[in-house]
């Protein structure tokens, strides 16, 4: 086989395969452009109906509330702690490093809903009341380890003698910190906070078991699923496919956008 | 003593005279740089005077990166002091000295401009950005940047031009010494002899103190006032480069620059240089009477082809065995026995000779060297 | 890679660092993990920690038929990792080797579903696979032929899987697929490899640290999924993250719970620890 018509072959997979992958997004965006109560294909009835009563709802409000908030909370305190996580990971030779890289890990490799489990028991056993706020330690357990690998990446191309330089040209510890490390990993900064928030608003295995009374949209959506279908669940899981295409574009232009600014 | 392959700058620039009755800008005392059981730096004594161009050379492992980073403030000494203009520096750190480094990989702030860059360290001290630019643009000046590269973004910058914001950089809180760690290793050729050249130069125009390593001993000839050899944590010879390229004090000096021919001799009874691989007594200028065994390092240069054995004070009879143009030297590869002697001519003044043609080589007594280890 | 001006006491810069991580990480993960293994000694039954040790919930899930569960879980995650590593190669190859500039845009788009709650993504599929759904329901309009709906089966559920996995497959595989030097493959094809040897010499051991990689993290996420099961499969398929979730809610049976649970912890410790000890992870994130 020649290489023209192996590169050929290994497009044509690749499209199918991302196809497949947006299957099931596009059947949701199509149930969602129903005016009737249920979901007929061919559909017959168009409409934005369904649209304008999910944003109308104010139980959908709650839950907008409830995923954001736990979303923000998760990305702000995990990017601090991934940020100083990924410096000792990868910046400083330190006696401990290797170990503490293999520990890093093992929340990532680790099945989900186990780990929602075992953190229900330890909350329970502490007698820690469920609500958002668990759900948001729940989801750092996980999400602090991926954002510490994703802001490692920057780190590993870091320079360490640009601190040396700033150092030497007389800037005080928290100078070269403010002025040149900050700045010079804000990339992988930014890249660590898009995937901390969306990981977090997508969540589904540790939120079901952390969150109490409290819900998120991806629990509402499952309860929703297995019982009481409304074509609400289509327009939802739309505005979440495309709000999670629309962020992660957006954050790829911005970064895009600044490299080419600087060189 | 002139064979037109001596380095530039000679002995007349560097006044030693004068270098003896300056106090020094900076003395190291028995400077020790310990790792565990292993002296990367093991005590070395030192003294460089102000304005000058001191280079101390090395192979990889010698020490010589650990030794700058300890003078710059970047590593912690175990041992030994520091002293700057006669002041004890050990415990002071690297931004409270006055002096700066340039970095291997220059460290330029990638996220920065060229103006950015240079300004740092005033923008640090706080001062307003008047002056600020008003040195900038100074320094770039006296860097032969054009002006207009003040807001240019570094990444965009040539690697000659990052090599003289580097140094700007550097320069801009004009610091009392300024360190080079081996900024010029990772430039092609041409653009690094440029570089050589400018360096020089601006070190002349500022008449600061710079202290350069380098693992090049011909780049060190170039530029230097006075050069230190180094070799596993210790200074083996110290002197300007005129006496380290014709007095070198052991074979690993002399070694260092290139081909050199190097012979084992040692005094027999009768206080005759004897070459044991030649069964020969070899004719040199003075013989120190501490000598006892050695080497006898004759350079390329000094040894040429001779018709009669009458012709040189010490001669050898040989098979020509290879022959290599280097540009504007002819080196030529001379089968004595089993070994091999190098001998180098001018292009202009080679003579035609073919493989395997018996001749016979020879030098002078005044022009071998004679060395330890 | 010295930190500024090490001054040699207490912490190093290194490990100062690492503290804020290391102590979330010991009170939220190895604490609730230590306290799912003591809660498994307790009573059937029983809350809280106060009581005697006991063996009877380990036996109880060797007696018990849990063990179906258990081994449905572990076939079910072993099959989609065989799957995925198949349909995902290529593709790695492909982002690493064949598509130039467009890797970074296609790398995007196979990011984008990872972002969306799974369950989300499989509720597509419900609406593609249900009846008068969409594959169903433009079978019936255009040709009249009503096929039984594939919802509710035991192949459904591992398509979802499949689906729901692709990423940590990938992602691992693009990353050890792009550590293949090029020159080292044209150097064996210099030197008179075919092609297929070329694979089997050059890219499949140089990429084996991210197929690996990729490999573990897919088994060791499939084994804990309890969406596709529930959301696609109805009650063909019982996964063992299930009959935990039953324990730990309806059943009310924590320490059962807390038995299987860390009989599943075992089985994905030791995979771990048995892989990630051999591999090098500065060399594979990019370290100079």
């Amino acid at each position: 086989m020649s290489e023209r018509s192996r590169h050929a072959l290994i497009w044509a997979w690749t499209l199918a395969v991302l196809v497949f992958i947006y299957l099931p997004a596009l059947c949701i965006l199509l149930a969602s452009l129903t005016a009737s109560r249920y979901f007929l294909f061919p559909i017959q009835k168009w409409g934005l109906d369904w649209w304008r009563k999910t944003f109308a709802s104010i139980e959908i409000h709650q839950l907008f509330e409830t995923s954001i908030s736990i979303a923000l909370c998760v990305t702000v305190v995990a990017v601090v702690i991934a940020f100083f996580g990924a410096l000792a990971f990868a910046r400083y030779n330190w006696k401990g490093r290797t170990l503490f890289q293999k520990i890093v890990l093992l929340p990532i490799f680790f099945p989900q809903s186990v780990l929602g489990l075992a953190l229900l028991l330890w909350f329970n056993a502490i007698g820690l009341q469920m609500s958002w706020m668990t759900a948001v330690f729940a989801h750092l357990v996980w999400i602090i380890p991926v954002v510490t690998l994703v802001i490692s990446i920057q780190v590993y191309s870091f320079d360490p003698a640009l601190e040396e330089a700033a150092f030497d040209l007389g800037a005080s510890r928290l100078q070269v910190f403010r002025e040149v490390t900050l700045p010079v990993l804000l990339p992988g900064i930014v890249s660590g906070s898009l995937f901390a928030f969306l990981l977090s608003w997508g969540n589904f295995p540790l939120s079901l078991f952390t969150t109490g009374a409290d819900t998120t949209i991806p629990e509402y959506l499952y309860a929703k699923m297995v019982a009481g279908y409304t074509p609400g669940v289509p327009v939802l899981g739309t505005v979440s496919t495309f709000g999670a295409a629309i962020i992660l574009l957006g954050g790829y232009w911005l970064i895009t956008l600044r490299r080419r600014a600087q060189t | 003593m002139g064979p037109s392959l001596s380095p530039t700058g000679g002995e007349g620039i560097y006044d030693k005279d004068c270098m003896s009755k300056r106090p020094p800008i900076l003395q190291l005392k028995s400077l020790t740089k310990s790792f565990g059981t292993f002296n990367a730096v093991d005590g070395i004594d030192l003294d460089i005077a102000e304005g000058e161009f001191f280079t101390i050379v090395g192979p990889s492992g010698s020490g010589k990166t650990t030794l700058i980073r300890m003078l710059a403030g970047m590593e912690q000494a175990s041992g030994g002091d520091i002293i700057l203009s006669g002041a004890r520096i050990n415990d002071l750190p690297a931004n409270k000295r006055p002096t700066c480094m340039v970095f291997q990989s220059l460290a330029l702030f990638p996220h920065r401009t060229v103006g950015e860059n240079i300004e740092f360290s005033l923008k640090i001290k706080g001062i307003d950005p008047a002056q600020r630019k008003t040195r900038a643009f100074a320094l770039l000046d006296q860097l032969r940047l054009p002006r207009d590269h003040y807001g240019k973004s570094v990444q965009r910058c040539s690697g000659g031009e990052r090599q003289r914001v580097a140094l700007a950089r550097a320069l801009a809180f004009d610091p009392q010494i300024l360190f080079f760690d081996e900024p010029l290793s990772a430039i092609d050729y041409k653009l690094r002899k440029t570089l050589e050249k400018e360096l020089k130069d601006i070190h002349r125009e500022t008449g600061k103190t710079f202290v350069y390593i380098t693992h090049s001993l011909e780049e060190a000839m170039v530029m230097s006032d006075r050069i230190g050899v180094m070799r596993s944590g210790k200074l083996v010879q110290v002197g300007t480069p005129n006496e380290i390229y014709s007095a070198p004090k052991d074979k690993f000096v002399s070694e260092f620059m290139g081909d050199v021919n190097v012979i084992p001799v040692s005094m027999n009874g009768s206080r005759k240089l004897i070459a044991e691989s030649f069964d020969k007594e070899f004719a040199v200028a003075a013989v120190p009477d501490s000598f006892s065994a050695g080497h006898l390092v004759i350079r390329p240069e000094f040894i040429r082809f001779v018709d009669k054995a009458k012709d040189a004070d010490n001669v050898l009879e040989g098979k020509l065995y290879n022959e290599y143009a280097l540009g504007s030297r002819i080196q030529y590869q001379v089968r004595v026995g089993e070994n091999v002697f190098i001998v180098e001519k001018l292009r202009q003044q080679s003579s035609t000779l073919r493989r395997d043609q018996t001749v016979l080589i020879g030098w002078d007594a005044k022009d071998g060297i004679l060395v330890t280890g | 890679m010295a930190a500024l001006h090490e001054t040699g006491r207490g912490l190093s810069q290194g490990a100062r660092n690492a503290l804020p991580l290391l102590l979330f990480l010991l009170i939220g993960f190895a604490a609730p993990l230590i306290a799912v293994v003591a809660y498994s000694f307790m009573p059937a039954r029983s809350f809280g920690l106060i009581h005697p040790p006991t063996l009877e919930n380990y036996a109880e899930v060797f007696t018990g038929n849990s063990y179906i569960s258990f081994t449905w879980s572990l076939l079910f995650a072993a099959i989609t990792v065989f799957i995925l590593a198949l349909i995902c190669y290529p593709i790695a190859y492909g982002l690493a080797r064949v598509f130039g500039r467009w890797s970074p845009i296609l790398t995007l788009l196979f990011t984008i579903p990872l972002f969306v709650s799974e369950n989300v993504r499989l509720y597509g599929w419900i609406l593609f696979f249900i009846k008068n759904g969409v594959l169903l329901g433009t079978l019936k309009s255009w040709f009249g032929i009503e096929p039984e709906s594939w919802l509710f089966t035991r192949g459904i559920v591992l398509l979802g899987m499949v689906y729901v996995y692709l990423p940590f497959m990938l992602f691992p595989m693009t990353l050890g697929v792009s550590m293949v030097p090029n020159e080292t493959r044209e150097a064996a094809r210099d030197l008179g490899a075919t092609r297929w040897q070329v694979f089997r010499e050059v890219d499949l051991p140089l990429s084996m640290p991210g197929i690996m990689i990729g490999l573990l993290l897919t088994f060791v996420l499939a084994v804990g999924a309890i969406a596709e099961a529930k959301v696609l499969g109805g009650q063909t398929i019982i996964p063992i993250t299930h009959d935990i979730e039953i324990a730990f809610t309806y059943a009310q049976n924590w320490p059962l719970g807390a038995a299987l649970a860390v009989l599943l912890m075992l089985v994905v410790g030791t995979l771990v620890i048995l892989v990630l000890k051999r591999f090098d992870l500065d060399a594979i994130l990019g370290r100079r």
